[in-house]
């Protein structure tokens, strides 16, 4: 085929090139299964004459729910062969959140992981009848499943051969029909705030990004990655799935999301992705078991990793470092970085990546120090993901890197980054207000995100447009900025701070439980409940300390030092996402936040030391119940700008 | 998976066991009281009570555990003589135990294989020098060990000592080693016990599941009233060693002497 | 190398020899205690009784010959044969597992779910019973046994060594005993057996199966009397190759018995649970008598050797009572 310009045809392609080269791989039953690039061919191409013999026509919408499963993958560029454009949706989203979608993209057909999602599917058809096919991957537990349209991938998949042996040229037919601009999947957006929006990416912009950093990262067939992070994300469209048949690399799927980590220790990806929260949650993991460690072990690794802060991030961006130095950091990297490394992985990784946050410097520096090869990069599912990206040698904890090459940037008058490109998305589906509120007739593209280019080009981003806000004084409010400094801490796993339109900052801390327990432990402290744990006073002035470390650093900033956290409390609960505190992307949603604890945030301002509070709770089965209790508030020391005591001075 | 595991659902009126007219005494104590009931093939059969009615009295002398002083016990068709546990278990019949009793040192992965070892065969020689046909019969434990593992969803445990689960999975991995025996017939001694409403409802959709995809029969004591009357076929009543009810959920629900007995008794 | 230094190296090396001869006594008690939570009193004897029985069956003696001849008034001691050692050791292995059935049988079977204390008790019981059994059997007399096993010193090592420490300087070799260097081997063996017959067959999957919860073994449809069986027949074949090394050593008389009040400070040491600990607290005891015995006996007397297993095995109770490598006991709240 001379032109490659949708997926189906680019897959076809790699099989040509690559056919035993392993492309995908799956941990079951204890045991890594293989692929090539030949065997996906044929399987998509099955699944597709399976998907017509349903009826599936060009146009029409696979909805996608599940874990990472080749089988989902394959469902995605089946859809695609028949010039149909699949939707993968959160797997965790519950049958309500899933049902907008269902509606809104008007899906007759869907492919399900398992029989948890088959149930949500049925539940949505309640509401829903158009929802005519639910195709499940693994039949565990389906066995008496009669409802009408329920059936299963392996029933797709044989009527599909017997249709393949009946019209040979059918879908090669089909994939020739296929344009570069044609719409090549559906995204939706969780959305920080109002309804999802459906992302509308076309072939072109997928293969955009599929060669966006194929130069930058030098990648090729012999890289591989984990695909663990939701399908419904157009990260892991991008990394999963356009890169992969561009590049001809390896996806290799987990046994399931508990097993990631170990899985990961077993693939050794040499290429990987994730947001800031997993570093983190990587790195706390990582603190604490030192913490625990002989004391010989401990001393070692603390002498070392001082070392790996000195020099590790200066031999990674190939700078000159004396001799001395440079022994001191190979015999760390035999005693200490490596085996870390190996532990958490990454002791193959040649480039990984984090995004959708801002990371705290010290976590980031910590990964480059230990040799990964940390980056971040900066984009929008409109972007297909790209808009700036950290080119190895020029890469710093505070900015997000250059625009990436046919990436254009621009700051507007009050301080937005817009950006346009080939990547930059078709429109919203269905919603040509939004398009047009996002995107101008230019083609540039507002990000709602608040930043300025820096004299050597690199883009930093301070906050979202609409979360940056002033304090009654005038002075500058970031709050996602002292909340991303209060989160290095590893007890901190979420932090919200309040002071838009006040005089002081004030902060809502959420324990990490994990890190909490082991602290609770190590100290004896007994405790039967979060709660109970939470509202402990040695915990309050372990947390106080926190607080009042970053108010210290905070003074040396003149931007931000008015914006040091007098008061803050405890949540007696985990912000969750099933409660509607977090997004699906488990980012903070501020303004629910707000208004869900404004009896909390009150108490704050009005220099009580505690307040009462009552809270709903949704537990995991969708049945609610209730917290309730009184919570401390507790006095942090804020410390005189340095700025301003020099002046006195 | 499992498919081949699964086996063709016989007549829901032919009785895997009966139980008839079982005393157990110790001593001098009457802990079970001419007891008759039965348990059809491929049901799920509840053992209710209030405590100290004689539930697990009752599941231990199905187990081989206690020997009655009268009554019958027939299995399959043929009266079982007084049988040892381990006896008992080589016949298909696996059982968890309420306050879990697992190899605590022992990884998950060998928990589940020790559940097992009746189907090995025990060729020492051709084990000791680990030679093809030993080989090749333990990837075939292995496997079907694995498909236990990936059916009760616990990948991420697969090596962690059981002993440093929280109790939640290890019921798990207790139901998981008696499920690794391809038992006939499952006993399962308060499998709830201990738990919150998610792994209430996980557990049972795990009973359901393993009743459904295997077709094993299911015998199980339950404290718990609403899940037991979610899950089960049909329940026997118990109440101070003698049985009070038996018949379907809804009819047990229905009848007065059960209501008594569990209005009569205090429950915490 | 300096004389002094090599006369360290040769203390160390006989050490460990000697460490090997406790370790191989202690892996017994071991065995039964991991597998049935009873503390074997009877262990030392049971090697006494093995080595009286391969002494016995090898030179062709009659048993019970005392209580038959005076029952009977005859004159009967020998048979006029010998058996080979090799039969003479497999016929003795017989012994100890139909002495392992009847242990099960008529002792265990009744004592199940009992006291331990009451378990260690009937093993004291046991002790005794053997001991007086054995007698009658074989007879009280100090017996020799000669199995084959080369002893005396291993004068191959000692000219290859010689001369080591310079011409003058008084060191002739090291001397190390041919017995010990095959018992080591012997030991060797023995735990790499072990530990592969417990990790790889069934029936070592079902012994780790009951050392570790009674009740759940019963429950995989695991016999406990099989396992018992299996295991005071294993624990019988430790106490015959103990016995063998030992009686090899010294003779087989009933001092033989009292090796076992060796093992504990070893068991102490290494944990009662842990095959690797029996090993590991056998040598270090081993060593650290010998280095006692050369460098602080000389100031305090002399006769280091008898009491310093005890005190080290003290120390160790007051400051790590699981031992080197026993189970420690984590309660999780």
């Amino acid at each position: 085929m001379a032109d490659l310009a949708t997926f189906p045809r680019l897959l076809h392609d790699r099989a040509q090139r690559f056919k035993a080269r392993p492309a995908m791989r799956e941990k079951y039953l204890g045991i890594w299964q293989t692929w090539t690039w030949s065997e996906v061919d044929v399987q998509v191409r099955t699944f597709a004459y399976g998907l017509a013999a349903l009826g599936f026509k060009r146009g029409d919408r696979l909805l996608i729910v599940g874990d990472n499963r080749p089988r989902l993958y394959w469902g995605m560029s089946a859809a695609q062969c028949l010039g149909g454009i699949p939707v993968p949706t959160y797997q965790d989203a519950v049958a309500s959140e899933v049902s907008y979608v269902v509606e809104h993209a008007g899906i007759s057909f869907v492919l399900v992981e398992n029989q948890e999602q088959a149930d949500k599917m049925l539940e949505v058809r309640e509401d829903y009848p158009g929802l005519l096919h639910i195709i499940y991957d693994d039949d565990r537990g389906m066995r008496e499943y009669d409802e009408p349209g329920v059936i299963s991938l392996e029933s797709v998949m044989s009527s599909g051969l017997e249709l393949q042996q009946r019209d040979t040229d059918f879908i090669a037919n089909e994939i020739n029909v296929g344009k570069g601009e044609d719409t090549a999947i559906m995204l939706y957006t969780s959305g920080t705030t109002g309804k999802p929006k459906g992302v509308v990416l076309t072939h072109d912009n997928l293969m955009f990004s599929a060669k966006a950093c194929v130069e930058i990262d030098s990648l090729d067939e012999n890289d591989s990655v984990l695909a663990y992070l939701p399908m419904a994300w157009v990260g892991d469209n991008v990394f999963s799935f356009a890169q992969s048949i561009w590049c001809g690399y390896c996806v290799c799927c987990p046994e399931g999301p508990e097993t990631v980590h170990t899985d990961m220790r077993e693939i050794g990806p040499t290429y990987y992705f994730a947001p800031p929260r997993v570093f983190e949650g990587l790195l706390t993991n990582v603190t604490i078991r030192m913490e625990d460690a002989a004391p010989i072990k401990r001393k070692m690794f603390h002498y070392f990793m001082g070392v790996a802060k000195q020099v590790g991030v200066r031999l990674l961006d190939g700078e000159p470092v004396s001799v001395a130095d440079r022994l001191k950091y190979s015999i760390g990297n035999i005693l200490v970085y490596a085996p870390l490394k190996d532990a958490l992985g990454m002791g193959r990784i040649r480039t990984a990546y984090t995004a959708g946050e801002a990371i705290g410097p010290e976590l980031f520096q910590f990964y480059r120090s230990i040799g990964v090869n940390l980056k971040q990069v900066y984009g929008q599912t409109e972007a297909t993901v790209y808009v700036t990206v950290q080119p190895n040698g020029q890469v710093r904890a505070d900015t997000v890197g250059v625009p990436v090459p046919g990436v254009q940037l621009k700051i507007d008058d009050s301080g937005e980054v817009l950006y346009r490109g080939a990547g930059v998305f078709h429109s919203y589906y269905k919603n040509p207000e939004s398009t047009a509120d996002t995107k101008d007739e230019d083609g540039w593209v507002s990000t709602g995100d608040a930043g300025f280019m820096t004299d050597d080009g690199h883009l930093r981003i301070i906050d979202r447009v609409k979360d940056v806000s002033k304090f009654v004084s005038g002075k500058l409010f970031a709050p996602k900025y002292i909340e991303n400094k209060l989160k290095f801490f590893s007890h901190v796993k979420e932090a919200v701070v309040f002071g838009a339109g006040r005089e002081q900052a004030m902060a809502f801390i959420d324990m990490d439980m994990e890190a909490a327990g082991n602290w609770a432990e190590r100290n004896n402290i007994a405790y039967s409940s979060f709660q109970e744990l939470a509202a402990n006073a040695q915990v309050y002035q372990m947390v106080k300390e926190s607080i009042e470390q970053v108010n210290k650093g905070l003074i040396d900033d003149p931007l931000m030092s008015h914006s040091q956290i007098h008061r803050f409390l405890i949540l007696p609960k985990q912000l969750d996402a099933d409660d509607g505190e977090l997004t699906r992307t488990l980012k903070v949603r501020r303004a629910h936040i707000a208004d869900k604890y404004a009896s909390l945030i009150e108490a704050l301002y009005s220099g009580d030391s505690s307040s009462f509070i009552e809270l709903e709770v949704k537990f995991e089965d969708g049945r609610s119940g209730s917290v309730s209790g009184t919570l401390a508030i507790e006095d942090a020391q804020v410390f005189a700008s340095r700025a301003s005591t020099d002046k006195v001075a | 998976m499992a498919a081949q595991n699964a086996q063709a659902v016989p007549a829901l009126d032919a009785p895997i066991m009966e139980v008839k007219n079982i005393t157990l005494r110790f001593g001098g104590v009457t802990a079970i009281q001419d007891i008759s009931f039965d348990i059809r093939e491929g049901e799920v059969r509840a053992i209710i009570g209030p405590n100290g009615a004689g539930k697990s009295s009752m599941l231990n002398v199905i187990n081989g555990f206690y020997h009655p002083q009268e009554g019958e016990l027939w299995f399959r068709g043929q009266r079982r003589l007084d049988a040892r546990p381990h006896e008992v278990a080589k016949q298909g019949v696996a059982r968890t135990f309420q306050n879990i009793a697992l190899f605590k040192g022992m990884s998950t992965l060998d928990n589940i294989m020790s559940g097992r070892l009746n189907k090995m065969s025990s060729n020492i020689l051709a084990q000791a020098i680990w030679w093809g046909p030993a080989r090749e019969e333990e990837r075939r434990h292995r496997e079907s060990v694995e498909k236990v593992i990936d059916f009760l969803e616990i990948q991420h445990i697969r090596k962690t000592p059981v002993g440093r689960l929280p109790y939640g999975l290890q019921k798990r991995v207790e139901l998981g080693r008696a499920l690794a025996a391809e038992p006939k017939m499952l006993l399962l001694d308060e499998p709830m016990a201990g738990m919150n409403v998610e792994e209430k409802e996980d557990m049972s959709r795990f009973i359901l599941d393993v009743n459904s995809e295997f077709g094993t029969t299911i015998v199980l004591i339950e404290h718990d009233m609403g899940v037991v009357m979610d899950i089960s076929d049909r329940v026997v009543v118990l109440d101070y060693g003698k049985k009070i009810g038996d018949g379907d959920p809804d009819a047990v629900r229905n009848d007065q002497a059960v209501i008594d007995a569990y209005l009569g008794v205090s429950h915490d | 190398m300096s004389a002094d230094f090599l006369y360290t190296v040769e203390i160390i090396l006989n050490g460990l020899m000697a460490g090997v001869m406790y370790a191989l006594v202690a892996l017994g008690f071991v065995l039964i205690y991991k597998a049935s939570g009873i503390f074997n009193y009877a262990q030392g004897v049971m090697a006494l009784f093995a080595a009286m029985t391969l002494v016995g069956i090898q030179s062709g003696q009659v048993p019970f010959a005392h209580l038959i001849n005076a029952i009977f008034g005859t004159e009967v001691h020998h048979f006029g044969w010998t058996v080979p050692a090799v039969f003479a050791i497999i016929l003795t292995l017989g012994v100890m597992v139909l002495f392992a059935i009847v242990v099960e049988r008529y002792v265990l079977k009744h004592l199940v779910n009992q006291e331990p204390i009451i378990l260690f008790m009937a093993t004291i019981g046991l002790a005794y019973f053997m001991e007086g059994f054995g007698d009658l059997m074989w007879g009280a007399d100090i017996k020799t046994l000669d199995v084959g096993i080369p002893s005396g010193a291993s004068v191959w090592l000692e000219q290859a060594t010689m001369g080591w420490a310079g011409e003058d300087s008084g060191f002739y070799g090291f001397y190390i005993d041919k017995l010990d260097m095959v018992a080591a081997l012997v030991a060797i063996v023995l735990v790499i057996t072990l530990t592969l017959f417990s990790q790889y067959t069934k029936t070592g999957r079902a012994l780790r199966a009951v050392a570790d919860d009674h009740q759940a073994a019963l429950s995989v449809g695991i016999s406990l009397r099989t396992i018992w069986v299996i295991v005071w027949s294993i624990a019988g074949f430790v106490a015959l190759v103990a016995g063998v090394m030992w009686g090899s050593k010294s003779g087989v008389q009933f001092s033989l018995s009292l090796i076992a009040l060796k093992a504990l400070p070893v068991l102490m040491l290494g944990g009662f649970t842990s095959i690797p600990g029996a090993i590991v607290g056998g040598l270090i005891i081993g060593v650290g008598e010998k280095l006692f015995e050369f460098w602080i006996g000389p100031m305090i007397g002399g006769a280091t050797e008898n009491w310093f297993a005890y005190m080290l095995a003290l120390l160790f109770l007051v400051f790590r009572p699981q031992g080197l490598f026993g189970e420690k006991i984590i309660e999780r709240v």
